[in-house]
C-alpha cells in the first residue's frame, strides 16, 4: 500500500558528546545549527467508487495537508478484468478506484502534477500493468518519465501466501517483477518497482519473526534472481540494491513493534554488505513505509480502535534509527465498513498532531544504548536468522511457498492467536473482556458512521470502458496485444509493449488476458490442511454428539461448503471456518476463493451440501447473496441454508435476511465455537420444520 | 422395516429426473444412496432398478476408471486437465467424478479440498464432480462408494474415482474399477521402495506427473526396473506415462488412452457387488459378520437370494441379529 521518499535529502547528523557543538540530545543540521527532522510521507490509503471519485478524493486530501497519494485499487482492476466482465460486476468501484484504460487514469490524476506527486499503488498481479499506464500517461503530458517516484506494491509471493489477488503462477510472477526493476533503474530511477511486504503477513496471524525473516527471505530470493539474469551491470547493482524497500505491519505489541523495526534495519545492513557486498550506505539503508494493523481493530466498540491505531503508528515513529519513511493509517471505523472522508480526515489529523505538533522529530534515536531494547533487539535477530537459513535451505522462498512449508507456518500462528483470544489469554478491550460499554456516538449520524458507494458511479465508469473500446484505433490496440503476448513468450521484456498497450487503450482485462493467455492462471494449495484450533472441552464434545445425532437425522454427515464468492482473496476467515467445522465433525467441502456465485451455487448442488457458508470482505455482499439466492432457487435448491460472514455492516443485515440468507456473522463473532453451534442449530432446526 | 411406498415413489421420481439430466437430481440420488438410515434401503433399490431399466432399454454402455495417487502427486490438477480434454474430445461424452478423501478419526468430520484444484476448462456442463468422506476407520473407500459409482455409472458415460493412494485404497479401487492409474510424483529411493511393498501391484497403468522435474527420468527407470520384478507376467506391457499438468507436456497422449480404455471396457459394477457385500459385512458386523455370511454361503450367494444390494442387506441384518440372539 505505500512506500518512502526517494529523494530525501540526506539525513542530519547527530550530535556526539565531546565535540563543541550542541548535547548529545539535539539533531544537527548541514549548517551546523540545531534542527528538527523532517516528517515522514503522510498518506492515507484512498480509492473508491470511480476514478472521477477518486481524484476528488485525492485533491482534497492533498489540500488537507497529505503529503503523498496511496491508491485502493478495485478487485477487478488487481485481479485483471474489465469493469463489465460478469465476475467483476459486483466488485466494482467498491475496494477501490476501478481502472480500465489510460482514460480513467487521465481522470484519477487530473490536476494532480506527476513529477512532483509520489504515488504509491497497491497492485501486484496487475502491477507491471499500472506502471505502464502511470509512465504512458507521464508521456502523453510531457511530464518527465526519470522524475516519477512512488511505489507498486507488486510483491506475489505474500499475495500467495496471504492476500489472494496474484494472477499467474510464481515463475511468471518473479519474471514480471524483475523486468520492472530492470526498466526502472534506467529509466525511472526514483520509482520503487516493488515494496517487499511483510504488512500482509502479520495480518495472516505472522510473529515478529516471522515478519522479519519472511520478508528478508523474500529480499534475498529477488535480489538472487536478478543477478542471475544478469541484465544489471554489475556496476549499476548497488543502485539496484538500494531501490529494494519494504511495507511493514505495526501491531498493538508496541515495544516489540518497535525492536522488530530495529532488527529489521541492522539485518537489511548486515545482508546487503555481506551477501551483495554494498559500499555505499545509502543502499545498505533499509527504507520502508507502514499501514498499521487491521487484523486487531474490533468491531466491537470500535471508537476504541482509535487508540489502538495512535499507539500502533508509535511502534514504527518513535525510534529514529529506524522509523518510517512513509506512513498510512487506517480509519478508526475499518472493521464496520470503508471509511467516509471525515474518517480518513481524522487519521491524517492524527499523523499531523504526531509529526508537527509534539516534540518527537527534535532528538536523535531515543534507545540507542538502552540494554532491553538492545537484548529484545539481539533475540529478535538471532531468531530470524536461523528462520532465514532454514527458509533458504529449502531453496529460498520459491521452494518454501511450493513446499507450504510458509502457508502452514502462518496459517498454525494464526490459530495460535485465534485460540489465545479465545480462552482469553489474549486480552482484547471491548472483544473478551469489559464488553459491556455505552452505545457509541460516533456510530449515530444520519448514515450510521459508515460509507455506502454511489451506485450510479459504475455506470459513468462503464460508459467510459465502452466509450474506449468504440474510439480507439482497434489495429494499433490489436498490434500492441499481440506485441505483448510475444514479448511474453520470446522471453524479451514485456515493460515497453504494456506501455504501448497503454498508449493504445488496451483495457485491464484485454492485458491480463494475452498474458493468462501465455502463462497461465495460478491455483494455489490451500492452507486448510494441518491446521489445529486448539478448539477443545465440553462445548467440543457436545457438538461433536450433535452432529452426530444428524447423521441419523438427515441420512448423512452434515455437509457445509465453505467459500468465498468475489474476488477478494483474504481467504484466512474461510479456511478457519472450514477446519472449525469439519473439527466438530461436519464434512466440509472446501472450494476456495475467487469463485463466481455461480461456482459456489454448482459445488452445493453438486456436493449436496446441507448449507453453504460464503465468506465476503470486499462490501459486495449483498449483490452476492442475491446471484446466490437465485443460482439456488433456479436449481431448485431453496431447501439449502445460506450464511455470511464478513466485514457486514449492522445495516445490511435486513437486506441479506430478506434475501433469505439464514445467518450473518460478522468479526464481533470472534468465537467459533458460537459459530459452529448458530450453524449446526440451524441445521436442526431445518429437520423439525421439515418433519 | 417398512418403508412408506410414497417415499419409493419419490426416489423412483428422483431418478428419472437424474435420468433426463437434472444437475441437483443426480446430487439428491446420490445422496439417497449415501443415506446410512435403514429407511432408505429399500427406496434405495428402487431407484437403482429404476436407472437399470432405463440403461438396459436404451443400451446404456460405461466404464469406471480408478486414479489414485501419492499426497502432493498433483493428481487433482491432472484430473482436470484430463477431463478438459475427454471431454473436448467426444461432443456427447458425460462425465461423472467421484473424489474420496479420508476423515478424521477424532471428530469424524472430513474436509474435502479438491474440488478447488478441480478447475474443468472446455465443458463442464458435461461434467459432474462429487466429493465423498470415507467415513470409516479402515481407510479406503467409503462403504456407499461402490453404490454411488454404480449409479453415476448408469447415468454417464464414464465414471473416474479419485482416492488418496495410501494403504487400504488400493485394494479396494482394484475391485471397482475397470481400470486403475496412478498417479505418482518423481520419486527418491526410499519412496520407491515403499511403493514396491504394495500398491505396485495394483495399477493397469503407471502415470509420473510434474515430468518437467529432473528426477522424473531416474524415477522412470526405477519404476520400470521394479517392475520387471515385481510383475514378471506382464513384462514390458505396462504402460508407464510421463505428465506435467503444469506444462501441459504428456497430458493429451495420456487422454488418449483413456479415451481408449473408456471404449474398450465396460463396466459390469453388478458382478462387483459380492466384494463390496463383504466389505460392508466386516465393516458392520466384524469377525461375526464373516462368519455369518460363510454359513450363508458366501456373498455371491446371499446376494442371488435377494433382490437387490439393500434387500440382501436387511436380510442380513435379520439373520445375524437372529443368530446372535439364539
Amino acid at each position: 500500500m505505500t512506500t518512502q521518499e526517494t529523494k530525501s535529502a540526506e539525513t542530519p547528523a547527530v550530535a556526539h558528546p565531546g565535540s563543541d557543538t550542541p548535547p548529545a540530545h539535539v539533531i544537527v543540521g548541514p549548517d551546523g545549527q540545531p534542527t528538527r527532522d523532517r516528517p515522514w510521507i503522510i498518506r492515507t490509503y484512498a480509492g473508491h467508487s470511480s476514478a472521477r471519485a477518486s481524484n476528488e478524493l485525492y485533491r482534497s486530501n492533498l489540500s488537507r495537508g497529505q503529503t503523498g497519494l496511496s491508491i485502493a485499487f478495485d478487485l477487478p482492476t488487481q485481479c485483471g478484468y474489465d469493469s463489465d466482465d460478469p465476475i467483476a460486476r459486483p466488485e466494482v468501484g467498491k475496494v477501490g478506484v476501478p481502472i480500465n484504460s489510460l482514460d480513467d487514469f487521465a481522470i484519477l490524476f487530473d490536476q494532480i502534477p506527476l513529477e512532483e506527486m509520489n504515488t504509491s499503488m497497491t497492485i501486484n498481479g496487475t502491477a507491471m500493468w499500472l506502471l505502464a499506464l502511470y509512465v504512458a500517461l507521464a508521456r502523453e503530458r510531457g511530464a518527465a518519465v526519470d522524475k516519477l517516484s512512488g511505489t507498486t506494491q507488486n510483491d506475489l509471493i505474500k499475495e500467495y501466501l496471504a492476500r489472494g489477488t496474484y494472477i499467474f503462477p510464481p515463475e511468471a510472477s518473479l519474471r514480471i517483477i524483475a523486468e520492472m526493476y530492470e526498466f526502472c533503474l534506467v529509466n525511472a530511477p526514483s520509482w520503487n518497482a516493488s515494496n517487499i511486504c511483510s504488512y500482509h503477513l502479520q495480518e495472516a496471524g505472522a510473529t515478529p519473526v516471522q515478519e522479519l525473516s519472511f520478508a528478508l527471505v523474500n529480499a534475498i530470493s529477488l535480489l538472487d534472481l536478478l543477478k542471475e539474469r544478469g541484465n544489471i551491470p554489475p556496476s549499476d547493482f548497488e543502485r539496484l540494491v538500494g531501490r529494494i524497500s519494504f511495507f511493514v505491519n505495526s501491531g498493538i505489541r508496541f515495544v516489540e513493534e518497535m525492536c522488530k523495526m530495529r532488527a529489521f534495519t541492522q539485518l537489511w545492513e548486515e545482508i546487503t554488505a555481506e551477501r551483495y557486498g554494498v559500499q555505499d550506505a545509502r543502499f545498505r539503508r533499509y527504507r520502508y513505509g507502514v499501514q498499521v494493523n487491521s487484523l486487531g481493530l474490533t468491531e466491537a466498540q470500535p471508537e476504541n480502535n482509535a487508540w489502538r491505531i495512535l499507539i500502533e503508528a508509535l511502534g514504527v515513529t518513535l525510534s529514529r534509527d529506524a522509523r518510517c519513511r512513509a506512513l498510512q493509517l487506517p480509519a478508526w471505523n475499518e472493521a464496520l465498513s470503508l471509511p467516509r472522508p471525515w474518517d480518513q480526515q481524522w487519521a491524517l489529523r492524527l499523523q499531523q498532531i504526531l509529526a508537527y505538533e509534539t516534540d518527537l522529530l527534535e532528538y536523535p534515536d531515543l534507545f540507542e544504548g538502552s540494554v532491553v531494547v538492545e537484548a529484545k533487539v539481539e533475540e529478535l535477530k538471532a531468531q530470524a536468522r536461523e528462520e532465514i537459513d532454514r527458509i533458504l535451505g529449502m531453496g529460498g522462498v520459491v521452494g518454501a511457498i511450493e513446499n507450504g512449508y510458509m502457508k502452514s507456518a502462518l496459517v498454525r500462528s494464526m490459530s495460535e492467536r485465534v485460540s489465545r483470544i479465545n480462552t482469553g489469554e489474549q486480552i482484547v478491550v471491548g472483544l473478551n473482556k469489559w464488553t459491556d460499554g455505552l452505545p457509541s456516538p460516533l456510530l449515530g449520524g444520519e448514515d450510521g458512521g459508515l460509507f455506502t458507494i454511489d451506485a450510479s458511479a459504475t455506470a459513468e465508469t462503464l460508459a467510459n470502458l465502452d466509450t474506449v473500446r468504440h474510439t480507439r484505433d482497434d489495429a494499433r490496440a490489436k498490434a500492441a496485444l499481440a506485441a505483448l503476448k510475444e514479448a511474453a513468450r520470446s522471453g524479451a521484456s514485456m515493460m515497453e509493449p504494456s506501455i504501448e498497450c497503454a498508449l493504445a487503450r488496451v483495457t485491464t482485462g484485454e492485458w491480463a488476458r494475452a498474458l493468462r493467455q501465455v502463462f497461465g492462471e495460478y491455483r494455489p494449495a490451500t492452507g486448510v490442511d494441518g491446521q489445529r484450533l486448539g478448539l477443545t472441552g465440553d462445548r467440543v464434545e457436545q457438538l461433536r454428539a450433535r452432529t452426530d445425532a444428524l447423521v441419523d437425522v438427515l441420512g448423512h454427515r452434515p455437509r457445509i461448503v465453505v467459500g468465498k464468492p468475489g474476488l477478494d482473496g483474504h481467504s484466512n476467515g474461510a479456511e478457519v471456518i472450514a477446519v472449525s467445522a469439519r473439527h466438530v465433525g461436519f464434512d466440509v467441502i472446501y472450494s476456495g476463493i475467487r469463485l463466481s456465485a455461480e461456482e459456489i451455487v454448482r459445488s452445493a448442488i453438486e456436493e449436496g451440501a446441507d448449507v453453504i457458508g460464503a465468506s465476503v470482505l470486499s462490501g459486495s455482499h449483498v449483490e452476492l447473496a442475491e446471484q446466490i439466492m437465485t443460482g439456488l432457487h433456479a436449481e431448485g435448491a431453496d431447501s439449502i441454508k445460506v450464511v455470511f460472514g464478513g466485514i457486514i455492516p449492522l445495516a445490511d443485515f435486513p437486506k441479506l435476511q430478506a434475501l433469505g440468507v439464514a445467518k450473518v456473522f460478522t468479526p464481533s463473532d470472534y468465537d467459533l465455537i458460537d459459530i459452529m453451534e448458530s450453524v449446526t442449530s440451524l441445521l436442526e432446526e431445518s429437520v423439525v420444520d421439515a418433519t | 422395516m417398512s418403508t412408506p411406498p410414497d417415499r419409493i415413489a419419490a426416489a423412483v421420481a428422483v431418478a428419472q429426473e437424474a435420468l433426463t439430466g437434472g444437475r441437483y437430481a443426480v446430487s439428491r440420488l446420490i445422496s439417497l444412496v449415501e443415506d446410512v438410515r435403514p429407511s432408505a434401503v429399500l427406496p434405495r433399490d428402487a431407484a437403482i432398478a429404476a436407472l437399470e431399466d432405463a440403461a438396459r432399454e436404451r443400451g446404456h454402455r460405461s466404464s469406471i476408471l480408478g486414479v489414485t495417487g501419492t499426497p502432493g502427486s498433483g493428481k487433482s490438477t491432472l484430473l482436470a486437465a484430463l477431463a478438459g480434454l475427454l471431454t473436448a474430445n467426444d461432443p456427447a461424452l458425460r462425465l461423472a467424478i467421484v473424489a474420496v478423501d479420508p476423515s478424521s478419526p477424532t471428530s469424524k468430520g472430513a474436509l474435502l479440498g479438491d474440488r478447488t484444484r478441480m478447475n474443468v476448462v472446455g465443458a463442464p456442463e458435461r461434467v459432474f464432480f462429487r466429493s465423498q468422506a470415507s467415513a470409516t476407520a479402515l481407510g479406503g473407500l467409503a462403504p456407499s462408494t461402490f453404490q454411488v459409482c454404480r449409479a453415476l455409472a448408469l447415468l454417464f458415460d464414464v465414471v473416474l474415482v479419485e482416492t488418496v493412494g495410501v494403504g487400504q485404497s488400493e485394494a479396494d479401487i482394484r475391485h471397482l474399477a475397470d481400470r486403475v492409474y496412478l498417479v505418482i510424483a518423481p520419486l527418491g529411493g526410499d519412496e520407491l521402495q515403499y511403493l514396491k511393498a504394495g500398491i505396485i501391484e495394483v495399477p493397469d497403468v503407471f502415470i509420473i506427473n510434474k515430468c518437467d522435474e529432473p528426477a522424473s527420468r531416474s524415477t522412470y527407470h526405477q519404476l520400470r526396473a521394479s517392475l520387471w520384478l515385481a510383475r514378471p507376467e506382464a513384462g514390458d506391457g505396462l504402460p508407464i506415462f510421463r505428465t506435467s499438468a503444469r506444462t501441459g507436456a504428456g497430458v493429451p497422449q495420456l487422454a488418449e488412452a483413456f479415451i481408449t480404455d473408456a471404449r474398450s471396457h465396460s463396466s459390469s459394477v453388478a458382478t462387483k457387488a459380492p466384494h463390496f457385500f463383504d466389505a460392508w459385512v466386516i465393516e458392520e458386523w466384524g469377525r461375526a459378520g464373516k462368519r455369518q455370511l460363510q454359513r450363508e454361503g458366501g456373498a455371491e450367494r446371499f446376494l442371488a437370494a435377494h433382490e437387490g444390494f439393500g434387500r440382501a442387506q436387511l436380510a442380513f441384518d435379520a439373520a445375524i441379529r437372529r443368530s446372535l440372539q439364539g
